[in-house]
This record gives C-alpha cells, sequence and structure tokens, in this order.
C-alpha cells in the first residue's frame, strides 16, 4: 500500500514544531511512530498536505521522576516505559498497558506514548480500505450521516482502544499541552470529547508535550482482553488504582477505569467510590465493583469492534476483577 | 524531493527519495531488493521486517526519509557473496523453518536483531522477539527450533 503525497517537515526544537503547527494547523498531522497515522493515511482515512515530525526533537523522549510525580515527554518511545524501573514501581498499570501494545517491532522502535493516548477511535465499520468504504454511504467519521454501528444515532460511536490511556486514567494523569506562546494543563479524565470523531478537546494547533503521572503511593494494574496477545487492539480493558489506608488494611481511595468500550476510557466514579473502606481480603466487594463497571459500562458499547457485544459487556467485569486482585497483590507486598 | 545517505548491507548509498515514500517502497519498489515482503501494509504482519540500527522495525511504517543516515540491513545483506548461507537461515532450511517461504524473509530478520543483541536467547525471548510476525502455513514450532538451533551454529554473532 502507499501512501499519499505530502510535505516532511523535520522541526528539530519545540519551538520550530509550534510554529509549523501554527502555520499549517488545518492540514497538518503530527507523526510521532507512525503506527496509527501511516496506517489511517495508507487506508485513505485522512490525506494531510504536511507531515510535522517528531523524530528529531529528541528534547520531547524522557522519563524524570521527583517526589511526587513522575513526568514523561510525549514522544518517549514505549520501550523505554517498558524499560524504566520508576515506572513499573510507581506506575505499574503503565508499564504493562505499553507492554500489551504491538510487539516488539512496534514498542521498540516506533511507537510513542503520546501517539498511544491521541490514536484516533477505531470502528470496524470505519477503519477499512477505501474499497469496502466506497461501497456505502459516508457514516460519521468519515463525513456522512449514518452511524453503522447504532442505528439511527446522531453521532459518532467509535470506539477509543489505547492501553495507555486507560492505564493513565486509572492513575490520575494530566497532559500538559503546548501551542505557540501557551501552555496548559489538563486532566486526562476531562481531555475526551463526546464525540468519536474528533475525541479529543485540543486544538489542532496544539502539540501533546508531556504526560504527569501523580505517585502517591498506591498500586495501579492493568488488565486486557485481545483476540491476539501481540499486534491486537484490546476488545476490553481495564486499569485500577488502589490506595491503601495507614494501616495498610482497607482501601482508602480507589479508581476504576474500563477502556475500550466507549468513546473515550470509562472512570467509572460510583464504583470506585463504593470500595473505599473495604478490606483487601473482601473478594465480594471486588466482584460487586466488576458487576457494577460491568453494567455502567455496558450502556456505552456499541458493536464496533470485531467482537460480540454480549461477549465484551461480560468481560467486562472479570477484566475490573483481575485487575483489582493484582493490584490488591501488589498493595500487600508493600 | 529529498537525498538521504545510509548504510544498506555494508554499502554507503545516497539515493533520491519521495518524501511520502516508505522504507519498505524505497527497497522494493525502487531498489529492486524484492526480499523483502510486503504483506499487510499495516504493521501487522512483519513480513516487512528489516534491521535499523540493530533494531528489528516494520519497514512499511517507517518512513525512508526516517532512513537518512541510519544502517540498514535486509535478507539480501545476509549470505555472503559466494551464496553461502548465513547460519541463521541455513538452519532454517535445515529445520524446516522454511515453509511457503513468504514470512521467512521478515522472521529471519526479526531472529537477527535478537541474537545479534542476545545471543543466548530462551525460548520465551524467541517468541517474544517474534510475537510481531505472523506465518499463515502456521509452522511457528519448527521456526522456533531453526533459531533455537541457530545459536549454535554460528547465528549468533
Amino acid at each position: 500500500m502507499r501512501l499519499p503525497q505530502f510535505d516532511y517537515k523535520g522541526p528539530d526544537t519545540l519551538e520550530k514544531a509550534l510554529d509549523l503547527l501554527s502555520t499549517h494547523a488545518q492540514d497538518a498531522k503530527i507523526l510521532a511512530g507512525g503506527t496509527d497515522l501511516l496506517v489511517r493515511m495508507k487506508k485513505g482515512l485522512i490525506a494531510p498536505k504536511t507531515i510535522i515530525s517528531l523524530k528529531a526533537l529528541n528534547e520531547l523522549s524522557y522519563i524524570k521522576k521527583d517526589k511526587n510525580t513522575i513526568r514523561i515527554g510525549a514522544r518517549t518511545c514505549l520501550a523505554d516505559i517498558i524499560a524504566s524501573d520508576s515506572v513499573r514501581k510507581e506506575a505499574t498499570a503503565l508499564s504493562t498497558a505499553c507492554e500489551r501494545v504491538g510487539a516488539v517491532t512496534i514498542q521498540h522502535f516506533r511507537g510513542t506514548i503520546g501517539g498511544n493516548i491521541l490514536q484516533d477511535n477505531r470502528c470496524f465499520h470505519y477503519n477499512q480500505s477505501a474499497f469496502h468504504r466506497s461501497g456505502r454511504q459516508a457514516c460519521h467519521k468519515d463525513g456522512g450521516k449514518i452511524c453503522y454501528a447504532r442505528d439511527e444515532s446522531d453521532r459518532c460511536n467509535s470506539t477509543c482502544q489505547s492501553d495507555g490511556a486507560t492505564a493513565l486514567m486509572a492513575l490520575g494523569a494530566k497532559l500538559v499541552l503546548v501551542s505557540k506562546g501557551n501552555e496548559r494543563t489538563v486532566a486526562l479524565t476531562d481531555f475526551y470529547t463526546t464525540d468519536g470523531i474528533m475525541p479529543f478537546a485540543m486544538e489542532p494547533t496544539e502539540l501533546l508535550k508531556e504526560i504527569i503521572i501523580p505517585v502517591e503511593g498506591g498500586k495501579s494494574s492493568y488488565q486486557r482482553l485481545a483476540y491476539r496477545s501481540a499486534i491486537d487492539y484490546p476488545i476490553v480493558c481495564a486499569g485500577v488504582l488502589l490506595k491503601a489506608s495507614a494501616k495498610k488494611d482497607t482501601i482508602e481511595d480507589a479508581r476504576i477505569v474500563v477502556g475500550a468500550m466507549g468513546r473515550a476510557p470509562l472512570f467509572l466514579a460510583k464504583e470506585s467510590s463504593e470500595l473505599k473502606g473495604k478490606s483487601f481480603t473482601d473478594t465480594k466487594a471486588f466482584q460487586k465493583a466488576g458487576n457494577g463497571a460491568m453494567n455502567s459500562a455496558s450502556t456505552f458499547a456499541v458493536h464496533n469492534v470485531g467482537s460480540t457485544l454480549e461477549y465484551r459487556c461480560a468481560t467486562v467485569s472479570e477484566m475490573v476483577f483481575r485487575a483489582l486482585q493484582e493490584a490488591v497483590a501488589e498493595a500487600s507486598k508493600a | 524531493m529529498t537525498i538521504i545517505n545510509f548504510k544498506l548491507n555494508n554499502d554507503l548509498i545516497e539515493y533520491e527519495i519521495k518524501d511520502h515514500w516508505t522504507l519498505l517502497h524505497l527497497l522494493r519498489e525502487e531498489m529492486g531488493l524484492i526480499g523483502t515482503k510486503e504483506g499487510c501494509g499495516n504493521g501487522e504482519c512483519g513480513a516487512c521486517t528489516v534491521i535499523v540500527d540493530k533494531l528489528a522495525i516494520n519497514s512499511c511504517l517507517y518512513l525512508a526519509i526516517d532512513a537518512d543516515k541510519k544502517t540498514i540491513e535486509t535478507i539480501e545483506g545476509l549470505a555472503s557473496t559466494d551464496g553461502k548461507l548465513h547460519p541463521l537461515q541455513q538452519s532454517f532450511v535445515d529445520n524446516g523453518g522454511i515453509q511457503c517461504g513468504f514470512c521467512s524473509p521478515g522472521m529471519i530478520m526479526s531472529s537477527k536483531a535478537l541474537l545479534d543483541g542476545n545471543p543466548d536467547a530462551t525460548r520465551e525471548e524467541i517468541k517474544h522477539a517474534l510475537a510481531g510476525n505472523i506465518c499463515r502455513c502456521t509452522g511457528y514450532l519448527q521456526i522456533f527450533e531453526s533459531v533455537e538451533a541457530a545459536k549454535h551454529t554460528g547465528g549468533a554473532k
């Protein structure tokens, strides 16, 4: 498959990249690893005139640990995150999630964490070849007015299948977005729109610069279900964060996030808060949280991934339950 | 048009490329090195695996322009000039690791990248390194055996 033609820009400083982005905002795309963008371009889903490559922007590739946070540059390779001891220790969910993305050929040399978060939403009615899509009317995401995943839907129901974003939302991460002369920090939970066409609340002139993960002594874990263990998108995934109370026997705070079900990773506030004060050995409470998560997440699910809806919904509870058990095992070790 | 310089299988190459070419396109369509295969073109199958700066990558998702100043190894560079196969290739032949042969260049390049960095790779590490390569003849066992056997016949150099 060939790529459509484009102009390639390879700025070597962040300033130059932001300049280029502000000039070409409407018809430019940012290229980090390319494992999402280039595939979409090959399938004719997008055809940006300009590609701004971050290859030479080494200033955006770092993992910095200080007292209360881990800061990760947006262009950091997934392999660097997997190899980082501090991420493995303090943000286990992210480390596990990155390990599950692609295979070594994707992780080590191409895929970046910024690209993983900003990968476009997917839907198996949309992510098809131009030939396949030419056989029927365009859907919302393709500029039309139909949704093939949910009848008579007035909006796009594509799904966010990012492993990284699900884990990061569980960890309570924040994103730093920069544009020319401007910088803002936004919580990952506030970063998503309710629309699948442009799922991210960011301007075309903005660039994801950094991910900030708060480190407050909690234990996190990540579980995913996919047909292939390598190079496949999750059909259901879950990330959890548990904080132990001072006595280390009960849960002081919990965060449960279910991914690959909705237009964004779903932070389940009700199920999370119900775990507060529960004992670490209270398996029933974890099962209840899993079932609650299944009920809540199911309302967002539509038939847009290559698996039946019933199966995906049913496995949510198991993914959440396993993630909770794993986090508990970690927490009791500490 | 952009001019890039890179090292391909020990030859220094200067090539005028278009910005939208992938490395796979450059190798196959422009330079005629058709040993590297195009399978899915989406980074899912690994048939296009080549080694860039000692690391295995999917050349279908690697822009040719990014190959500037890099060292690239393809399947064509493995056998010596007198036609003697690389130990890894010989091992694939001897152990039945080649079936229809379409995935073999990718499998061998992924294995070479692994063994170059980790000459004593375990079966698990081999499986992990080859997780991005699909074989539709599904003879994965012979392929793993081939890589393991090559460790002792000089493939891990």
